[in-house]
């Protein structure tokens, strides 16, 4: 429940399932996560199973899940247009809006992250399923990334 | 407005977010309209072509009155007004 009330309105809300965690999709989360920051939307974010890997310490990702023959073509264009890391889209979005950043517990456990210590510094709690469906309910806008 | 009259505009603030990609001009915008004050003008210099929908959208919406844009030289100067 993190609906906060600004200038006495609701703000609307975006849960995000994030599912993949390859730099592709993961940056297309993080542009996305910008435009919820500009419009002061609360974000829930929930990252399941393969997402999870990208948020453990000291685990690099490197993999691209779409169109995996032009990975170095799209790794140069993000360089070269001078793209922040999807983290720096994620930690933006986080200092702009209210955005929440949730570990499915078993996702975490798959990648070898149990506790809070396991994660990076993005990530705000570890927690279940139940509480995805529910805020996903709740939400003005849903996604699957 | 027209292009003549944003050309006399003196904006309060000028965000300048030349060199970045989308979201890049939106998130300046953002952070900017945060340093102004009720009916003070902000200008966005943007090199992004999605700026000139984006931000109009994005003023709109959030209660802010879109003013104009127009092409410089191999950029967009944007402006819009605080509510």
């Amino acid at each position: 429940m993190i609906n906060d009330l600004k200038g006495g309105k609701k703000m609307a809300k975006m849960t995000m399932a994030l599912f993949s965690g390859s730099v592709d999709k993961l940056t297309a989360a993080g542009v996305i996560l910008s435009g919820a920051a500009a419009d002061d939307m609360d974000v829930e974010v929930f990252v399941l199973l393969m997402g999870a890997r990208a948020f453990i310490k000291g685990k690099k990702t490197e993999s691209i899940a779409e169109l995996p023959d032009h990975k170095e073509e799209f790794l140069k264009a993000l360089e070269d247009l001078n793209i922040p890391s999807w983290q720096d889209f994620f930690e933006q979005a986080k200092e702009l809006t209210n955005v929440k950043i949730y570990i499915c517990s078993l996702a975490g456990k798959i990648w070898g992250g149990e506790k809070m210590d396991d994660f990076i510094d993005l990530v705000d709690d570890i927690c279940g399923i139940g509480e995805y469906v529910s805020s996903a309910q709740e939400a003005d806008v849903h996604l699957f990334i | 407005m027209t292009t003549e009259e944003l050309k006399n505009l003196n904006a309060d603030k000028v965000v300048d977010a030349r060199g970045t990609s989308c979201p890049g001009p939106l998130l300046a915008a953002k952070k900017g309209i945060g340093e102004l004050d009720s009916g003070q003008i902000m200008e966005i210099l943007s090199t992004d072509v999605g700026t000139k929908r984006d931000i109009p959208k994005w003023a709109n919406k959030k209660g802010h009155e879109y003013l104009g844009d127009y092409e410089d030289a191999g950029f967009f100067r944007v402006f819009m007004k605080k509510k």
